[in-house]
C-alpha cells in the first residue's frame, strides 16, 4: 500500500514537470531539454537551502525562481540570439551541471535530519489526526506520513494546475498560447513572440524546477544527476495525458498531463514490482515516446491507404 | 502621414542570389488617402508593402508616420500604429484558438496584456456584436477553433481584427489572391464598407487589374523595385482595365531590350 501511495505521491510532484513540459512542448512547440537541468536545479537550490536552515517554503520558492530564471536563459538565446532551439536548451542544460555542483558543494545533499515540507506535512497530519496512529483506508493501513504528505501534494498541485488554467485564459496568457500557434499573426498584433517565448520557458522550467525541488524533499536527498531523462518522463506524461482527455479543451489538457503523470507512475511502479530491472528504465520511457510520436502517423496513412484502396 | 525617404532593400546581398527588390523608392501617403499598388511579378510591392509592417528593416532610407521616424522600429512595436491583412488566409489567425480568443487578441493591439481575464461576457457581447455585422453567420460560432473555417471566412475575420481597433495605417497585401472568385468578391466589398466607414489610410497592395483599376483614391505602379507610375486625382478615376494592361504591355517590351543596347539607342537617338 504504502508503495501505491508512494508512487501516486511522485506522480503528483512530477505532474508539475508534465506541465512545464506542456508549456514547451505543445504551446511553443519547443523542444526545451533545460528540463534535465533545471529540475536538478531546483532540487539544488531548495536542498542546499534547507540545509542551511532556510525556511522549507521560502527554500522550495527559492527552486522556483531558480528555474525560472535558468529557463528564460534559454529563451534568450533562442529568441534573442536565433540559437537552435535543441542547441540552446543543451547549452543551458550542460552549464547547470557545473551550476548544480556549485550549488550543492558537492554531488549528493542529504535531507533526512533537516525541517522539510515532509517534516511540515507530518506535523500537519499529526496535529489534523491528533496522533501518528496509522490510518485504516478501505482496509490498509497507512502511516499519517505518507496521507498527509498525498494530501498536501495534491492541493498544491491543484493550486498550481487551477493557476495555469486562469493563467492561459488572460490578456497575457491568450496571447502566449496565440504565440506558439501562429508568430506571424501575434507580431501583426502588436505582441513581441520571442519577448512571449522567453517568458513561456521560464514559467515552464520554473514549475520543473519546482518539481524538482518538492522530489528532493520527498525523497531526502538532492542528486546531480536526479535530473537525465526528465525530459522524456515529462513528455510521456502529456502523452498518456492527451491519450486520456485528448486536446480539445485547456481545462482537460491540463488535467490530462497532471493524471498522465499519475499514471505513468503507476504503470513504472508496477512494472518494478513486476521485476523489471529498473536499469531498463529509462530505455523503456524512451521507446515509449518514440512508439507514442509514431503511431499516430502510421496508423494515418494506413487508414488512408486502406481508404485509398476501397476506391481503387 | 506615412513618408518614405529612398528605401532601399537587397535580399541576399553578395551572393548569387543578391535580389535588389525595393531600389530608392520614395512615396508619401495622406491622411485617409487610399493607395493601390499593382504591379509585376517580382517587382517589390509586396517587399514594399512588408517595409513599411517591419518584417525586415530596410538597408537604406527612412520610413516615417505622423513625423516619428519609425525605421528601427520593430514589426511588433509598429503594429500599434497599423492593421495588416496578409495574402495568405492562414497567416492572420490563430487556427488553434476559438473566434471570440483571436477577435480578443485584436482588441488589444498595440496595448500592453496584463493578468486581466481575456473573455469576459461584455467583451463577448461586443464580439458578438461587431461579428454580426459581417453577417456570415459566425456570431453563434465564437468558441469554434478558428482553424475550421473556410479561407474566406478567416480573411473577413483579419479584416475585421485588423480594423476592431481603428488602425492609423492599413496594410492589405494581396488579401484576396488566394480566395475563390465569390469570397474574394466579398472580401473586397467588406473592405472597401469599413475603409470608407472608418476613413482609414489603407496602403493596398494587389494582382487584380480590376480591383486597381475600381479601388482607391490614388494608384502606384511598380517595376523591378521602382515606382515607375502614379495616377492620382481625376487621373487615377480615369483609369480603366485596358489602360493599365497597356502601360504594362510597354514595360514589358522595354524589358526586351537589354539594358546596354538600351543606353546605346539612347546615345545614338535622343
Amino acid at each position: 500500500m504504502s508503495l501505491l501511495i508512494g508512487a501516486l505521491t511522485i506522480g503528483f510532484i512530477l505532474s508539475l514537470l508534465a506541465l512545464g513540459v506542456f508549456i514547451s512542448f505543445r504551446i511553443f512547440s519547443f523542444p526545451d531539454i533545460t528540463a534535465d537541468g533545471s529540475s536538478t536545479l531546483g532540487a539544488a537550490m531548495a536542498a542546499a537551502l534547507i540545509v542551511k536552515g532556510v525556511n522549507p517554503l521560502a527554500a522550495t520558492a527559492a527552486g522556483f525562481v531558480a528555474g525560472f530564471v535558468a529557463g528564460s536563459v534559454t529563451g534568450v538565446l533562442a529568441a534573442k540570439c536565433k540559437i537552435n532551439g535543441l542547441l540552446a536548451g543543451i547549452l543551458v542544460m550542460t552549464g547547470l551541471y557545473s551550476v548544480n555542483l556549485h550549488i550543492m558543494g558537492r554531488s549528493n545533499v542529504p535531507l533526512l535530519s533537516s525541517t522539510t515540507l515532509s517534516t511540515y506535512a507530518q506535523s500537519v497530519g499529526t496535529t489534523i489526526l491528533g496522533g501518528p496512529k496509522p490510518l485504516n483506508i478501505l482496509g490498509w493501513d497507512v502511516t499519517v506520513i505518507d496521507a498527509s504528505t498525498l494530501l498536501l501534494v495534491f492541493l498544491a498541485i491543484a493550486l498550481v494546475g487551477a493557476g495555469l488554467y486562469w493563467f492561459f485564459q488572460t490578456n497575457l496568457g491568450t496571447a502566449m498560447r496565440a504565440t506558439g500557434d501562429n508568430a506571424q499573426m501575434i507580431r501583426a498584433l502588436g505582441v513581441s513572440d520571442e519577448n512571449m517565448i522567453i517568458l513561456g520557458l521560464a514559467v515552464s522550467n520554473g514549475l520543473i524546477a519546482l518539481a524538482g525541488a518538492l522530489l528532493a524533499q520527498y525523497e531526502g536527498f538532492a542528486d546531480v544527476q536526479m535530473g537525465i531523462g526528465m525530459v522524456v518522463w515529462g513528455l510521456a506524461s502529456v502523452i498518456i495525458g492527451e491519450a486520456l482527455v485528448g486536446t480539445r479543451q485547456l481545462g482537460l489538457t491540463i488535467c490530462g498531463a497532471v493524471m498522465g503523470s499519475v499514471l505513468f507512475r503507476l504503470l513504472v511502479a508496477i512494472a518494478l514490482r513486476l521485476g523489471l530491472n529498473p536499469n531498463d528504465l529509462k530505455l523503456i520511457t524512451a521507446v515509449f515516446v518514440f512508439v507514442a510520436l509514431v503511431l499516430p502517423n502510421l496508423v494515418h496513412k494506413f487508414r488512408s491507404r486502406k481508404a485509398g484502396a476501397a476506391y481503387a | 502621414m506615412l513618408e518614405l525617404h529612398k528605401v532601399t532593400k537587397v535580399f541576399n546581398p553578395s551572393t548569387p542570389n543578391e535580389v535588389r527588390a525595393i531600389e530608392g523608392v520614395d512615396l508619401t501617403l495622406e491622411e485617409g488617402a487610399f493607395v493601390v499598388i499593382i504591379g509585376t511579378n517580382g517587382s517589390g510591392k509586396s517587399t514594399l508593402l512588408n517595409a513599411v509592417a517591419g518584417t525586415f528593416l530596410v538597408d537604406t532610407g527612412t520610413i516615417s508616420m505622423d513625423g516619428i521616424d519609425i525605421t528601427r522600429w520593430p514589426e511588433h512595436r509598429r503594429a500599434g500604429l497599423m492593421g495588416r491583412v496578409f495574402q495568405n488566409p492562414f497567416t492572420g489567425t490563430s487556427p488553434n484558438l476559438t473566434i471570440a480568443e483571436n477577435l480578443v487578441l485584436a482588441a488589444r493591439r498595440g496595448l500592453p496584456r496584463g493578468l486581466g481575464w481575456a473573455l469576459d461576457r461584455k467583451t463577448k457581447d461586443e464580439l458578438r456584436t461587431r461579428v454580426r455585422q459581417l453577417s456570415l453567420g459566425l456570431e453563434d460560432r465564437l468558441d469554434n477553433a478558428i482553424g475550421s473555417l473556410s479561407g474566406g471566412q478567416r480573411q473577413a475575420l483579419t479584416l475585421l481584427m485588423a480594423t476592431w481597433l481603428k488602425p492609423r495605417l492599413l496594410l492589405l497585401d494581396e488579401h484576396t489572391a488566394a480566395l475563390d472568385p465569390k469570397s474574394a468578391e466579398q472580401v473586397i466589398s467588406l473592405t472597401d464598407v469599413i475603409v470608407t466607414r472608418d476613413r482609414l489610410t489603407t496602403l493596398m497592395v494587389t494582382h487584380s487589374m480590376h480591383q486597381a483599376a475600381n479601388l482607391g483614391g490614388q494608384l502606384i505602379m511598380m517595376h523591378r523595385g521602382r515606382i515607375i507610375q502614379e495616377f492620382k486625382g481625376a487621373e487615377k478615376r480615369r483609369t480603366r482595365v485596358d489602360d493599365l494592361l497597356a502601360r504594362f504591355e510597354e514595360v514589358r517590351r522595354a524589358d526586351q531590350l537589354d539594358v546596354t543596347a538600351a543606353e546605346m539607342l539612347e546615345r545614338a537617338y535622343v
